[in-house]
């Protein structure tokens, strides 16, 4: 069962990853990427560091996010 | 052409990490290296030499506190660089307010582009302020004893006051982030490991060593307060003026 | 096992099992509506309602323990920051224009 979890959250990792490095859209391309995050988040808490799980919720799916909406928002939204 | 080239190195550099990772000891496995070193002695040894129930906390700041302090500093310097090319684009909030005349049509843009708060949502962030404040406290403070410190503690706090930036405006928050006191808060994280160290060096003869002898326990664990708060704040202070120096350029 | 026991135990599944139907409704919502601002209904809802739910089947679940309190405060902040995501897409997506779905119009 917690094997189950692991897989399904590790998979999820894979495919945001790849969805991330495709996007032409960067907006689209942020907000997987705090998904990529908060999923990184709960297999940390899941695996039994929840250290590093709050410095990844707060910084990884909060901050950085943040950070890359103004940045888009100061330049383009689309890749060129 | 470019594609299978890059294809083919991925699957090149895949390889040998694949093979590495079949090779590491299987996943709670007793008899793994980890378990067998030096593990076993800070699990057995930890609370009582390095004066931090959360053992993350204890081998971060004590065991390895050198390795934490490079660490800091490394960060910390990456960190002023990015401050440094934001400042160094010449479009700093003063330049900003000086040149308003030339770039006014593009202000005006943004004006009309951009809306209003709204009042739910800065209504919300306001009552949830003091909150996430007390939780960023309770973190940075209690990080000793349970899961958090002075990292996790300062990047809600830097969350949270770009939370009340976005709601109240960056102008707002001006007076907090131009004060004389903005430099020292941005290098508050090396400079307590530098000020701690020091005096541990006094305590104990050697940088960053805290004193394990009974009745210096509380000195030991305000060391390592201290730390924490001194990460705390310099994260915060230089996430948020990256945060700001972005929203005003 | 008491009788007030199994009450217990039966608001619990009853509260859990209405919190997953919620989270179910607001999936399937999200995925079927036909636009955004259709979806956002539905999502917020699914976060609002469906955790709201599955939190208080938890503290119920609990008993009067420190960690209950814990609990109905996380309930708290889901109640009031899960609405208010809602509102803040909503409001941006209708000030930069985005014109709701009308049947009619097709």
């Amino acid at each position: 069962m917690s094997l189950t979890f692991d897989i399904l959250l590790l998979l999820y990792l894979v495919a945001a990853a790849l969805v991330v490095a495709q996007a032409k859209d960067l907006l689209a391309a942020s907000i997987v990427f705090s998904s990529y995050g908060l999923a990184l988040c709960l297999l940390w808490q899941y695996r039994g560091a929840p250290d590093v799980a709050m410095a990844e919720a707060a910084v990884g799916a909060g901050i950085t996010t943040v950070l890359f909406l103004v940045a888009i928002g100061r330049t383009t939204r689309r890749e060129k | 052409m470019r594609r299978p080239i890059a294809i083919a190195l991925v699957l090149l550099s895949a390889i040998p990490l694949v093979v590495a990772v079949a090779g590491l000891p299987a996943h709670g496995d007793p008899s793994a290296p980890v378990h067998t070193h030096v593990s076993a002695h800070y699990i057995e040894r930890g609370a009582e030499e390095a004066g931090a129930t959360n053992l993350v906390t204890g081998v971060l700041l004590n065991y390895r506190g050198l390795d934490a302090a490079g660490e800091v500093t490394v960060i910390f310097t990456a960190l002023i660089a990015v401050l440094a090319i934001l400042l160094g684009t010449g479009t700093t909030p003063e330049s900003t307010a000086s040149s308003r005349g030339a770039s006014d049509r593009r202000g005006a843009d943004r004006e009309s582009t951009v809306a209003p708060v709204s009042p739910i949502v800065s209504f919300v962030v306001r009552l949830l302020a003091p909150f996430i404040a007390l939780y960023a406290a309770y973190v940075i403070l209690h990080g000793h004893v349970t899961p958090g410190g002075g990292f996790q503690g300062g990047a809600i706090l830097a969350g949270l006051f770009i939370a009340l930036a976005m709601v109240l405006g960056t102008r707002a928050m001006q007076p907090v982030a131009r004060t004389a006191l903005a430099p020292w808060l941005q290098g508050a994280a090396v400079l307590s490991f530098v000020v701690v160290g020091t005096v541990g060096a006094f305590l104990t003869g050697f940088f960053l060593g805290f004193p394990a002898e009974p009745p210096l326990h509380l000195v030991r664990e305000l060391l390592i307060i201290a730390l924490e708060v001194g990460i705390a704040i310099g994260g915060a202070a230089v996430l948020a003026t990256i945060f700001l120096h972005m929203e005003a350029s | 096992m008491t009788g007030t026991e199994d009450i217990r135990i039966a608001v619990v599944v009853g509260l859990a099992c209405a919190g997953a139907l919620f989270f179910i409704l607001g999936t399937v919502g999200l995925l079927r509506l036909p636009d955004f601002f259709s979806r956002i209904h539905a999502a917020t809802k699914c976060d609002t309602v469906g955790a709201g739910l599955l939190l208080a089947a938890l503290a119920v679940l609990n008993g009067a323990q420190p960690a209950t309190a814990k609990i109905v405060v996380l309930a708290g902040l889901v109640l009031l920051s899960s609405p208010t995501t809602g509102h803040a897409l909503a409001r941006a997506a209708h000030r930069t224009g985005l014109v709701p779905y009308h049947a009619e119009k097709e």
